[in-house]
């Protein structure tokens, strides 16, 4: 019989779990331990299943969305879980009719939303760093729902929960990275969360201008990750075999400081059936979304494709992840 | 008589910094807490471009007159120019000093992304970095992104 629990309020505990992430700040999968990461797992699975109902349990909270970048699933995700939870939500998504087109600096967005009552912020902005700073600038706990290059921390949980469910756990997971690993936010995170997990092996599989950034590959170096890069086509379809998991990843071309550095990648790579023979049968294909040229529309009647129950399993995580940050019992 | 003492005379009270790479002087100044040197009008500071040295061939040195470097400046001092002697002088006694490492670094230094918040125009924020010395590298703690030691003196602030 499904049951629902009480928000903040120190109900029961439907998982018998102590809540570690209450008025925590979500900003990097550097600061999130294993433990961390299996509560908001267990609870999102409670939720998938409708054995747990989160219905209401942040009834007369403000939950903040602040987006200052397009963004579809991450905004809507957010939006449905907190108002399914009962939460109030003040909402800016579009930068253009807000003060910041007028030069509203985000310090003073963070400060002004506050002051209206938020109780937790959660922010998308295009800057690297800005969800450090606003979590500085802020007495209520952030989340960061994607910082310019650098991480989207909730992706990776999704991520990471959706290998979890297929696969029935991450530990010794085999997953290759494809295209763009310098410019997209979901390889940090997704790398720095599987870095919690043992025996987990990485490949790095992107042209040279499009390969990790070093800090990422020193994080994995002093946590022990196993990881190898691949450049040319060849090597990435000898490595192939090898994978459980292929996640690709959109060249993301708003980021490159050079239109003419994006034109010698564009195209450099695509994820069709072809490819996928070079793997396993039961390898699992995932994208962050949305897609673009990158991974052909071929894959999605595959047993392969992932990445649109991937994509579903947002709201429940953001469901968890807000009920468990605002207080709620674990 | 070294080719120092013909330029300038000795200074009874202040700090020497000596041994800084030939015309490297500006990066000292910009990486000592110039704020804190103009509030103090007592305060001279001589600077000395190539002159001639036995362990550098040639040398810059920094002469604070009635400046006492602090622990944090010397600290990054010593990280960017590890070269560098820091020389306390006290009623014309020479005290040599040998400065730890920083563990962090704060202000001082632009961060090289150009997409960190502390390089958005208007924000309040303060860049700060890890030093990680083991790798060579300076890490913001905004954005993470890595700078090579040897590539500080480019983003000096100032």
């Amino acid at each position: 019989m499904p049951s629902s629990i009480s928000g903040g309020r120190g109900g029961e505990s439907p998982l018998g779990l102590k809540n570690t992430l209450a008025g925590r700040d979500i900003i990097s999968c550097r600061d999130l331990s294993r433990e961390d990461a299996e509560l908001v797992f267990s609870l999102a699975e409670e939720v998938n299943s409708g054995t747990i109902h989160l219905e209401d349990t942040l009834a007369g909270k403000k939950v903040a969305l602040i987006f200052v970048e397009p963004s579809t699933r991450t905004f809507q995700s957010f939006y449905v879980a907190a108002r399914s939870l009962g939460a109030e939500v003040l909402s800016i998504h579009d930068p253009a009719v807000s003060s910041i087109a007028k030069g509203e600096t985000l310090y003073d967005t963070v400060k002004m939303i506050e002051g209206y009552g938020a109780d937790c912020i959660v922010l998308r902005h295009p800057a690297r760093g800005s969800a450090r700073f606003a979590a500085e600038a802020a007495a209520v706990p952030v989340i960061n729902a994607g910082s310019g290059s650098q991480e989207h921390p909730t992706q990776a949980l999704l991520d990471v929960f959706t290998i979890k469910s297929r696969l029935g756990q991450v530990d010794g997971v085999k997953i290759g990275m494809l295209g763009d690993l310098r410019y997209s936010r979901t390889i940090p995170s997704l790398c720095y969360l599987l870095a919690k997990y043992n025996g987990v092996k990485i490949f790095f599989m992107a042209p040279p201008l499009l390969q990790v950034r070093r800090e990422v590959e020193l994080y994995l170096a002093e946590k022990g990750v196993t990881y190898r890069k691949a450049v040319e086509a060849d090597e990435i379809k000898e490595m192939m075999p090898e994978l459980d998991v292929l996640y690709v990843t959109r060249i993301q071309k708003e980021r490159f400081p050079d239109p003419t550095e994006y034109e010698r990648v564009r195209g450099s790579y695509v994820v069709d059936a072809k490819l996928l023979a070079y793997g396993r049968r039961d390898l699992g294909v995932m994208h962050p979304l949305p897609r673009v040229d990158e991974l052909s529309p071929e894959v999605d009647k595959l047993p392969n494709a992932w990445y649109f129950e991937q994509a579903r399993n947002g709201l429940p995580i953001r469901k968890a992840l807000l009920h468990l940050v605002l207080g709620g019992a674990g | 008589m070294s080719g120092e003492s013909l330029l300038v005379r000795k200074i009874d009270w202040g700090t020497v910094l000596d041994h800084i790479p030939a015309w490297k002087a500006d990066q000292v100044i910009k990486l000592l807490n110039l704020e804190s040197l103009k509030q103090n009008p007592d305060v001279s500071v001589i600077v000395l471009h190539n002159v001639p040295s036995k362990k550098l061939g040639r040398k810059d040195i920094v002469k604070l007159y009635h400046y006492m470097v602090s622990e944090d400046e010397a600290e990054i001092l010593a990280l960017v120019l590890p070269q560098i002697t820091i020389n306390y002088i006290r009623d014309w006694k020479v005290e040599k000093h040998s400065p730890g490492l920083p563990e962090k670094i704060v202000g001082k230094i632009r961060c090289p992304e150009t997409t960190c918040i502390t390089n958005v125009e208007r924000e309040p924020a303060t860049p700060r970095y890890i030093v990680m010395k083991e790798h060579g590298v300076i890490a913001c703690e905004y954005c993470d992104t890595l700078l090579e030691i040897e590539r500080i003196p480019d983003f000096l602030v100032g």
